[in-house]
């Protein structure tokens, strides 16, 4: 398979999908006012193609902030994709969509991955989307995208996921996810007073979680919005921990950006040397795929934020070159396998 | 006054409502497991809390076992010079013995010369009493010689002119008398002299003789007192082998009670990792209850939707 990047700071459709030839997959990444007209125009120009989009930003070698971004699959996948509804609700109403693009593209975790946009309640959708996979395995990489709408094979939905089944028919896939934090001190919190809907965490060891936080890491309420990027928290899930960015203080408690429950087990994250984890990430897929045709990603607003502050984006994106053709988009949120995480970058290997 | 019990409408009983009841229902004791479960997980965090009290605790223990396990090698270190000791006691005292019985030959031989000497001091007193009496008949002679001089001066005296020449020699002779008693009385003064000096030398010999009397006591009594030094000597090398002895028991019990804590160890380890892993599934579970609440609150939605 071969993967295909164009893009156009000007928001010029045509010259971002310039050189681009008979695509299996098409992914769109476009801004808040020209995503309905770029939508629209992508879709006549490939009518028929399977396609997913959102409002983000897509790069390569650099970030497109702003303007149009494509990525693009050819040459040897096969490819489903479609959208779940009402996803703030009831994106089960829509599961035989899945169940039957899962069943079309007939294919397995060994070389099938779904890549999914969402516009929302990411947790519930990813539970639901992964029934359906788990029963074949089918990892999951994905993000979430701006303004409350997606769109899939040339429509926009809101209050939506668009996602696509790829399978590779050369070879295997294989997703990853890099976690630039690790546990701090020895901290371990069970959470409760949480509100799922409102992503609120209220205590840590029947402690409120603004003094708990506060009197580890001796910060302001102001200063705890932007200690997140230092020390957001991680959730435990067995081996795997998947991190979760403070949002903003609510009395005594801390709205986050992702949802906590009661009796999550918490820990204190901390920044790592994220330059050396980038590069053990990249040794790691080099050793598990000798041959790669693509590299697709999603990484968090916050690391990009981070990268940028550190100005280590873009050696950051020319370091990831290493694994050939690779290219992604900021999400607001990374979904990987069933669960969604915050600050994180999810990816999967094409063979 | 009677009332009517309400049927309950129609679509209750036949429509949906069941199924959102015990989706109500499920997302209820979804709830009541879940705050079961934070009650279950900070039990077990004061488990993990407290069993590594537990460990620590063992650590420390097994420390102090292993520094009593130190101690008791350098008691058995230190008994073992009592040996080192003994050898080196039995040495000095073998040598010191060697030396009083050289010293006892030595005095030996000197009171076997004092003997001697008191022979020959006897020897010299019979001479110096034969001197004194050969003294006393020279003088008794020069007595005599002087009294015939005398005799002789009166005879001739008689004799007149036809002595005077005899007178001479008597005078003479009475003056050779005179001087041989002065002589003689030199002599004895020197014998005499030789006499006292003689006894206070012997005097001083028998004061030596008491003494290295009393020293060859002293040496008799100095080899039994290495005899008792030596017996005690052996005694503490006995102690030794006592004290040993009990050590090596002391060792094996508490080499004992080592793998009895190693085994103790090791169950802890288990346990801890049973914890751990039971911990890792607790934290499973709350993604699980993640998944179920996902699920569970998309029932709702679905049945109104149906119902409208």
């Amino acid at each position: 398979m071969k993967q295909f990047y164009g893009m156009s700071p000007r928001g010029n459709l045509e010259e971002a999908v310039h050189g681009l030839n008979d695509p299996q997959l098409i992914m769109l990444f476009s801004n808040a006012k020209q995503f309905e007209a770029h939508v629209a125009a992508l879709e006549h120009l490939y009518p028929g193609v399977p396609s997913i989009g959102c409002v983000g930003m897509s790069y390569q070698l650099s970030v497109a902030e702003n303007g149009v971004g494509v990525i693009a699959f050819s040459g040897g996948v096969s490819v489903a994709a479609n959208v779940l509804e009402h996803v703030s609700t009831m994106p089960v109403k829509y599961i035989r969509r899945l169940e039957q693009d899962v069943q079309t593209v007939h294919g397995s975790g060994r070389d099938t991955v779904c890549i999914d946009f969402c516009a929302g309640n990411d947790a519930c959708v990813l539970t639901t989307l992964n029934t359906v996979l788990s029963k074949r395995s089918i990892p999951l990489v994905g993000g979430t995208g701006d303004q409350g709408k997606v769109s899939a094979n040339g429509r926009i939905y809101e209050d939506a996921v668009a996602y696509a089944i790829v399978r590779n028919l050369n070879g295997r896939v294989k997703t990853y996810k890099e976690n630039i934090y690790h546990p701090m001190g020895d901290y371990r919190f069970v959470a409760s007073d949480t509100d799922r809907a409102k992503y609120i965490l209220g205590s840590l060891n029947g402690r409120p979680a603004k003094q708990v936080y506060q009197s580890i890491l001796h910060v302001t309420d102001e200063e705890i919005l932007t200690r997140t990027f230092q020390n957001p928290f991680g959730k435990v899930n067995g081996d795997d921990i998947c991190i979760i960015s403070i949002k903003e203080v609510d009395g005594n408690a801390l709205a986050c950006y992702r949802q906590v429950n009661d009796s999550d087990i918490l820990i204190l994250l901390e920044l790592g040397d994220y330059k050396a984890i980038n590069q053990n990430t990249i040794r790691q897929i080099l050793g598990d795929f000798p041959r790669r045709s693509a590299v697709f990603s999603v990484n968090c607003l916050f690391r990009y934020k981070l990268f940028s502050e550190h100005g280590y984006m873009g050696t950051y994106l020319r370091e990831m070159t290493a694994l050939g053709s690779h290219a992604g988009f900021v999400g607001y949120g990374e979904h990987y396998n069933n669960r969604f995480i915050n600050q994180s970058m999810t990816c999967v290997v094409f063979e | 006054m009677l009332f009517k019990q309400k049927h309950p409408q129609a679509n209750e009983e036949t429509g949906l409502y069941p199924v959102l009841h015990v989706a109500e229902s499920l997302k209820t004791y979804q709830s009541d497991l879940a705050k079961k479960e934070v009650a279950s997980l900070s039990e077990l965090s004061m488990v993990v809390s407290s069993f590594s009290n537990v460990l620590k605790e063992a650590d420390h223990f097994q420390e102090k076992l292993q520094d009593l396990g130190d101690s008791f090698s350098n008691i058995d270190r230190t008994a073992e010079r009592f040996h080192q000791v003994r050898s080196e006691i039995a040495s000095k005292v073998e040598l010191s013995q060697k030396q009083v019985e050289d010293l006892g030959q030595v005095s030996s031989q000197i009171q076997q010369s004092y003997d001697e000497m008191a022979q020959i001091f006897s020897h010299l007193q019979t001479a110096i009493n034969g001197i004194q009496t050969c003294m006393k008949k020279i003088v008794a002679i020069a007595d005599q010689t002087d009294i015939l001089a005398i005799n002789a001066s009166i005879e001739a005296a008689h004799a007149g002119s036809e002595g005077r020449g005899f007178a001479i020699v008597a005078t003479q002779v009475k003056e050779l008398a005179r001087e041989i008693k002065l002589l003689a009385g030199d002599v004895n003064t020197g014998v005499r002299d030789v006499e006292q000096r003689a006894s206070q030398l012997n005097d001083s010999i028998l004061t030596s003789q008491q003494t290295l009397g009393q020293s060859m006591e002293s040496m008799a009594q100095t080899g039994k007192g290495f005899q008792r030094i030596t017996e005690a000597a052996e005694g503490a090398a006995d102690v030794q082998t006592e004290i040993a002895g009990v050590i090596r028991t002391s060792q094996q019990d508490l080499q004992n009670l080592c793998m009895f804590f190693n085994q103790i160890r090791d169950q802890y380890q288990q346990v801890v990792k049973h914890i751990d892993q039971a911990s890792k599934l607790g934290t499973t579970k709350s993604a699980m209850f993640e998944d179920m609440s996902n699920m569970l609150s998309q029932i709702r939605p679905l049945m109104e939707e149906s119902k409208g």
